[in-house]
């Protein structure tokens, strides 16, 4: 039931991402792999992640900046997947694999402005 | 001897009988605090509950520590529980010499009070793979002692009963489908009579934050009351069914009312936590209406779970102010029967006890902007500032509030509130998020932020003491950053201040002249009390660094907060030398 309700959430995701994307003028990149949106991506970041990566993972606050990161995508998708005892929640049954995929590309969206 | 449940009542009463006087006339002080003692001369020794006493004071009556020679105070035991994530958040409890308490993972520790000597332990086996999957977690606030039991919550939705003289466990009740929700309990519970009350973590999480009431010898649930949408009325304040997944957690203990059985208790704040609906917010958005009873102060029947009164604090919280502090300072004043509650967004409400009628609304910190005030008679927010879609600089207090969730104190020798305010604003952008229609497994938000210094002048943080009634200033202790632990105040005149850099400070209580400072070499986030064992008193506090307010300090602040463990914490106890 509670996979079902994700599937349910995502397809809820997906089908609102063109809209929002628009609305929020911010264009997916054509470089990410298949079923990774830096929209929906920050769709999710917005919802879960932003209450410790300030200014969208812009500037370091309660947790580390994540702007030009040198981190690869594998370390990324494995850090949010099982996150790091007392300091960061493990995402990995929370979020579908699309979803994780798409929480890196945003990651990678972010211009390191050196703040 | 006295049960606790008698020593309590015969406390209560005490207390109801010499209210007014405390209050009216502070200046009388020595023979009134000895009799109007928030724990009866069977307890003054002790600490039994989460808050002190149920009138959530934070203080103790005992004078063997001074003005005079505080400065003679030395370190007498310290405890290490080991893996202290995110470092001891909880209030030690104190009864007939032996020292309770919790540490993360709600592992409970019994010590005796004069020597620190280990009497028993109990390490809860908990589900791991939960326990990462939270954000708030592993810590746990506080525990409840009573018919021969210490009862503890766990982050994983338990609720245990362990003997207390024996560390066994009696009884274990799942209360919360942890493992769906990703919440469970991190604050203490509070035991009123034969039932053990307790509430959910969960405001920006989509449950709809129950609190619970359980037989304290059987260990079966009783009641449960949502504070989302708990009645039918209530329903009507969230659109679009809203309330499946509206948050609300009521985290912290409150207090009881003996007098009027009654249970006061504050709520969290609404999820999603940001509202891109803005100004719209009565027809619109992920959760139109006033959304009750969110960021609200509510009164349960303790025996049915009933609801008698509320006052929601803030109508459709949209900043995450929420009403989750669990101190209701209750007073008498000009024949009145009051209680004061900070609210987080940094102004205090001080209600009438028989209907939580408005009775004066204050503010305790200088930078609030997400209202223009409130008023003082109703209570109606005046000037509110809603965050629609897009961006926003200077929104003041910052997400961590005006005021946390750790507890002020209140003197009846003095007759002043002492409390701490947090002096910080934060830039913001609020984003239009998926909504979520199904209670799921992580946070729910709806903008990124950046906290940074009020327009002016830098974050900071202040400790005062104030009128609880008007809020009156009688004198204010500047700090670099805020406090983030609870104050304790006692009848030595004195009022002890745990600090972010690790210094255990005691101020005069009537002035706020610094007497004596200890470095116990990390910040506190936790509680502290003091007690009386072998004739001696102590003050026990909790150390360790980590909370979720805490990890913004090294990106705001600095060192040493950029540096400082978030996985260390003891007891350390002091006494005279």
């Amino acid at each position: 039931m509670f996979f079902m309700n994700r599937v349910v959430a995502f397809a809820a995701v997906l089908t609102l991402a063109a809209t929002v994307a628009h609305s929020q003028d911010r264009s997916a990149t054509t470089a990410n792999p298949p079923g990774a949106d830096p929209v929906i991506g920050e769709q999710l970041f917005a919802s879960t992640c932003g209450f410790c990566h300030q200014d969208g993972g812009r500037v370091a606050g309660r947790g580390p900046k994540l702007a030009g990161t040198d981190q690869s995508d594998t370390y990324l998708l494995n850090r949010i997947r099982t996150g790091k005892e007392g300091a960061m929640p493990a995402y990995g049954r929370a979020f579908s694999e699309g979803q994780l995929r798409s929480l890196v590309a945003y990651i990678r969206s972010l211009k390191d402005e050196g703040r | 001897m006295m049960t606790l449940r008698k020593r309590v009542y015969v406390a209560v009463l005490a207390v109801v009988a010499m209210g007014a006087g405390a209050c009216s006339m502070p200046a009388s002080t020595t023979d009134m605090t000895k009799t109007s003692a928030p724990m009866a001369d069977a307890s003054a020794n002790d600490w039994t509950t989460y808050h002190g006493t149920y009138e959530s004071w934070h203080y103790s009556p005992l004078t063997q520590i001074n003005t005079d020679n505080v400065k003679r105070l030395r370190v007498a035991w310290v405890h290490h529980p080991g893996k202290s994530t995110r470092g001891l958040q909880s209030m030690p409890l104190v009864s007939n010499g032996v020292l309770y308490y919790t540490g993360s993972y709600s592992r409970v520790w019994a010590l005796e009070a004069a020597t620190g000597k280990p009497l028993w332990s109990f390490f809860p086996k908990l589900n791991d793979d939960l326990v990462a999957a939270q954000t708030h977690s592993p810590y746990t606030r506080g525990i409840a002692i009573g018919h021969g039991k210490v009862f503890v919550g766990t982050v994983d939705g338990r609720l245990i009963a362990i003997d207390q003289k024996t560390g066994q466990s009696v009884w274990d009740t799942k209360l919360i489908n942890s493992e769906k929700l990703t919440v469970g309990f991190t604050g203490a519970p509070l035991l009123v009579k034969d039932k053990v009350i307790i509430g959910s973590q969960g405001g920006e999480w989509p449950g709809r934050g129950p609190i619970f009431g359980v037989d304290a010898t059987s260990g079966k649930k009783l009641w449960e009351f949502l504070t989302v949408a708990g009645t039918e009325d209530s329903k009507k304040t969230w659109g679009n069914d809203s309330w499946r997944t509206g948050g609300g957690g009521g985290w912290m203990a409150g207090g009881y009312d003996a007098e009027t059985n009654t249970v006061w208790w504050g709520t969290g704040n609404p999820a999603p936590l940001y509202d891109w609906a803005g100004f719209e917010w009565k027809t619109s958005g992920p959760r139109p209406g006033d959304n009750l009873f969110t960021t609200s102060v509510i009164a349960l029947n303790p025996d049915t779970g009933a609801l008698k009164f509320y006052h929601q604090e803030l109508p459709h919280d949209a900043w995450d102010f929420d009403s989750a502090v669990g101190e209701f300072v209750m007073i008498n004043r000009d024949g009145k029967k009051l209680v004061v509650h900070p609210n987080k967004g940094g102004h205090v409400f001080v209600y009438d006890r028989k209907d939580a009628s408005i009775v004066n609304v204050w503010q305790l910190v200088q930078n609030i902007n997400f209202v223009k005030g409130i008023d003082p008679k109703t209570g109606a927010l005046i000037g509110r500032r809603d965050l629609p879609l897009g961006k926003h600089t200077n929104l003041c207090p910052a997400i961590a509030g005006g005021m946390s969730w750790n507890s002020g104190a209140y003197s009846p020798k003095t007759g002043l509130y002492y409390k701490i305010g947090q002096e910080w604003c934060m830039d913001l952008e609020v984003i239009k998020t998926t909504p979520i229609l199904e209670p799921q497994a992580q946070l729910d938000i709806g903008a990124n932020f950046t906290l940074r210094n009020p327009e002016g002048g830098k974050a900071h943080g202040h400790l005062s003491g104030r009128d609880p009634v008007t809020g009156q200033k009688k004198w204010e202790v500047r700090f670099t950053e805020p406090p983030l632990a609870s104050l304790l105040a006692t009848g030595g005149n004195l009022v002890f201040v745990p600090d972010a850099r690790g210094f255990l400070r005691a101020y005069n209580a009537e002035t706020g002249q610094e007497l004596w400072s200890h470095n116990n070499g990390i910040g506190h986030n936790g509680g502290i009390i003091s007690y009386s064992a072998n004739g001696k008193q102590y003050i026990a506090v909790a150390t360790g660094w980590g909370s979720l307010v805490g990890d913004e300090f090294g990106g705001l602040f600095g060192e040493p907060f950029k540096s400082m463990a978030k996985d260390a914490g003891s007891i350390v106890v002091f006494t005279l030398e």
